[in-house]
């Protein structure tokens, strides 16, 4: 199949085409031909094109949070398709240059970088395995797009989402403000969304926060829950006819098992993740200042030990210079003891990691 | 991996489904308050997508991103798949202001009440390839969907995205009993936007300042309409020659065959399309829904607009789309002998495809 992304591929005579067309005015200055920007343009590049990536990489495009993306994976063919399927939409959107390679030179000078690049379990892998063979992906991943974007914002959110992250930030050298995970921002609008439902009330007047490690251990902060700023805990422990632990567990699991259901379903998730990935990326670009809950280095934070280097899920300031600041919880002690088991735990798997 | 059924609601967790109005008590009713309370009296804009793959599901995300529904409908005949889907889009509730989205097998009643059904079928396999057993499975399925669809939206706006889509949205339009202003099919809507997107990127500009019509029936025999090419308003044809070495028919049928391969392309290399189709789907359902008047090349009722053609054919043609659908065909298209020609001939060939199908 013979290339055709321009018609220059096709024997038209590119060079001149435009100032043909159009003539710019006249200018006796010796500055740099009108055709360079004066002020660089907002680039997102998404490493990875697979579900996940392309469902990312496709809301900031329709959300036009960006003026220019750029694809990058392994496979070049599935990369290209990708691109071209993006392209060909030209006419129904704003223009946004879209690019594609397989080498990470293709994401120079980007302002955001989202990684959703991750090994594949092997059947009766043990989690062990699968955690260095994606430190070993992340080596040829995170050096180049760090050399290449030096300034760059780094958006992990490949699984197992905490411990990819420190790797991330290790291997980028990157200041730790500029290195997050997407974390538990998915789980605390899952959360939201149960509440809101049952509450009859738009899910972004329910603010709920789910924090800690991503997966089945994440924390569902009670005390958080408020529906247009007012505390809405003992409303609904009110409103159930034995509530208890295991009334509040069930919401838990509800939560996290969301996105095993959903897998369980459709084969994979893609839609939730590309939304809540690209409302990360609106407050990073676009400066917002917005809280999320998203995977930061905690390191000091809850009783967990400033020398231990982990990333995990708390409310942060988010806006064009990263982590902004990270929120102080009340957390009750035994919140803050479960957040700082997951803190040793993950520490532990950091530690076997050679980093 | 065992299909486990989370609870997707606080209700079925134990929690008091009543509770809502106690957290939210209502104003006091007054003398002139008919009890009607919280009721909306203007019914929300509701989409259906019959066909939760690839395309559907581009189609339905694209939809809900841009806003241009209030309620979105996913029928698909496999019940897991269609859940699993609905889950995926609800679960970003905190990022997307509220859209209620209803999902399952049963087209009557999830489709109820829509005010755009579009339907996409499922595609040829390999992908890409179709041919008359497709079509004739396809005509099938459209003949349980469409009277479902019709019975419970009589008022709907139906738009026939799978393929032939000329061939089909002639019997979707015959299987509704609707007037054929409200049937419509993608055509070439998006063959357009890619012979706009080459002709832009060559010349520098936006593509949404390019106007460049792809006509006729949708696929390999599309037409190009050279003379409709303007950019920002003005007619290009004379200068492409220019910047080209040897300008020729030759040359203009190379951008053609490159435009109406695009998919092909696509589907060669990641193994389907699916994101442009719903960008342009998008595309054409904000212009009906929001009465925009804009006009696209899309797969309409041609009787009378092709001299020499009287067949009610359906094939792509630029039109006016608005709230009532179809509200107007360009009437005065300047074609070249072989243009027309090459329409006539389609219309002839879908005309037996169309006679073929018993409807």
């Amino acid at each position: 199949m013979h290339k055709t992304s321009s018609l220059s591929d096709l024997g038209f005579d590119a060079a001149g085409a435009s100032s043909g067309f159009f003539r710019p005015v006249a200018d006796d200055s010796t500055h740099s031909s009108s055709s360079a920007p004066h002020r660089r343009l907002t680039k997102v590049s998404v490493i990875g094109a697979g579900n996940v990536g392309m469902a990312i990489a496709q809301t900031i495009l329709t959300q036009n949070l960006a003026d220019e993306i750029a694809l990058v994976d392994a496979l070049p063919d599935k990369l290209r398709g990708e691109a071209l399927d993006l392209q060909h939409a030209a006419a129904f959107l704003p223009r946004v240059r879209i690019v594609s390679g397989t080498d990470h030179a293709v994401t120079a000078s980007s302002d955001l970088v989202v990684i959703t690049a991750g090994a594949r379990q092997n059947p009766g892998e043990a989690r062990l395995s699968l955690l260095r063979r994606n430190v070993e992906l992340f080596r040829k991943i995170v050096p180049p797009v760090a050399e290449h974007s030096p300034d760059a914002l780094l958006l992990v959110v490949s699984n197992p989402v905490d411990v990819l992250t420190y790797v991330a930030w290790k291997l980028s050298g990157f200041p730790a403000n500029r290195v997050i995970g997407s974390g538990t921002n998915l789980d605390s609008s899952r959360f939201r969304f149960l509440v809101a439902e049952h509450l009859d009330v738009n899910a972004q007047d329910v603010q709920a926060y789910m924090v800690g490690e991503h997966g089945d251990s994440s924390l569902a902060i009670w005390s958080t829950i408020s529906v247009a700023g007012m505390p809405a805990f003992k409303s609904l422990r009110d409103s159930h006819h034995s509530f208890d632990e295991a009334a509040l567990e069930g919401i838990r699991r509800a939560v996290v098992g969301g996105a095993y259901e959903v897998i369980g379903l459709k084969g994979y998730t893609s839609w939730a993740i590309g939304y809540s990935v690209a409302s990360l990326a609106a407050s990073l670009l676009r400066d917002q200042r917005r809280v999320h809950p998203v995977s930061v280095l905690a390191s000091g934070f809850h009783g967990i030990s400033d020398g231990h280097d982990v990333f995990l899920s708390l409310p942060a300031r988010l806006g064009r210079g990263g982590v902004l600041g990270v929120a102080e919880m009340d957390l009750t002690e035994v919140e803050a003891a479960q957040l700082r088991r997951s803190a040793k735990t993950l520490w532990e798997n950091c530690q076997l990691l050679d980093l | 991996m065992s299909m486990k059924k989370e609870a997707s609601s606080l209700s079925e967790l134990g929690f008091d489904v009543n509770f809502g109005a106690g957290f939210f008590r209502q104003v006091p009713p007054s003398g002139c308050d008919n009890g009607e309370g919280t009721q909306r009296r203007r019914r929300p804009t509701k989409v259906s997508v019959i066909g939760a793959g690839d395309v559907g599901m581009a189609i339905a995300q694209t939809i809900l991103t841009q806003g241009l529904a209030d309620e979105i409908a996913l029928v698909d005949a496999d019940a897991g798949r269609v859940r699993g889907e609905m889950l995926d889009l609800q679960h970003a509730a905190a990022f997307l202001p509220r859209v209620r989205i209803v999902a399952g097998t049963d087209v009557l009643a999830l489709t109820r009440g829509s005010d755009l059904a579009i339907v996409t079928l499922p595609g040829a396999r390999p992908v890409g390839h179709h041919g008359v057993e497709l079509l004739r499975k396809n005509v099938a399925v459209l003949r349980e969907v469409v009277p479902a669809v019709a019975e419970g939206s009589p008022d709907s706006l139906l738009l026939v995205v799978s393929n032939p889509v000329d061939v089909l949205a002639y019997a979707a339009w015959k299987l509704s009993g609707f007037p054929a202003s409200r049937v419509i099919g993608s055509g070439t809507n998006l063959d357009s936007s890619r012979l706009r997107r080459l002709l832009a990127d060559h010349l520098g500009v936006g593509a949404q300042d390019v106007h460049a019509y792809m006509v006729g029936e949708h696929g390999g025999t599309a037409v190009a309409l050279w003379s409709s090419i303007s950019v920002g308003g003005m007619p290009v044809l004379s200068y492409l020659q220019k910047t080209h070495a040897s300008f020729d028919g030759e040359a203009l049928e190379g951008i053609r065959r490159a435009v109406v391969g695009g998919a092909r392309e696509v589907i060669g290399l990641k193994g389907y399309a699916s994101w442009a189709i719903g960008y342009s789907v998008a595309s054409l359902a904000r212009s009906l829904l929001r009465d925009q008047r804009r006009v696209h090349p899309v797969s309409l009722l041609a009787k009378g607009f092709i001299p020499g053609n009287d067949h009610e054919v359906f094939l792509s043609l630029p039109a006016r789309l608005g709230r009532g659908g179809v509200l107007g065909v360009a009437a005065e298209l300047e074609l070249t002998a072989d243009e027309e020609s090459t329409l006539r001939r389609s219309a002839e060939t879908l005309w037996e495809h169309c006679q073929a199908l018993g409807i």
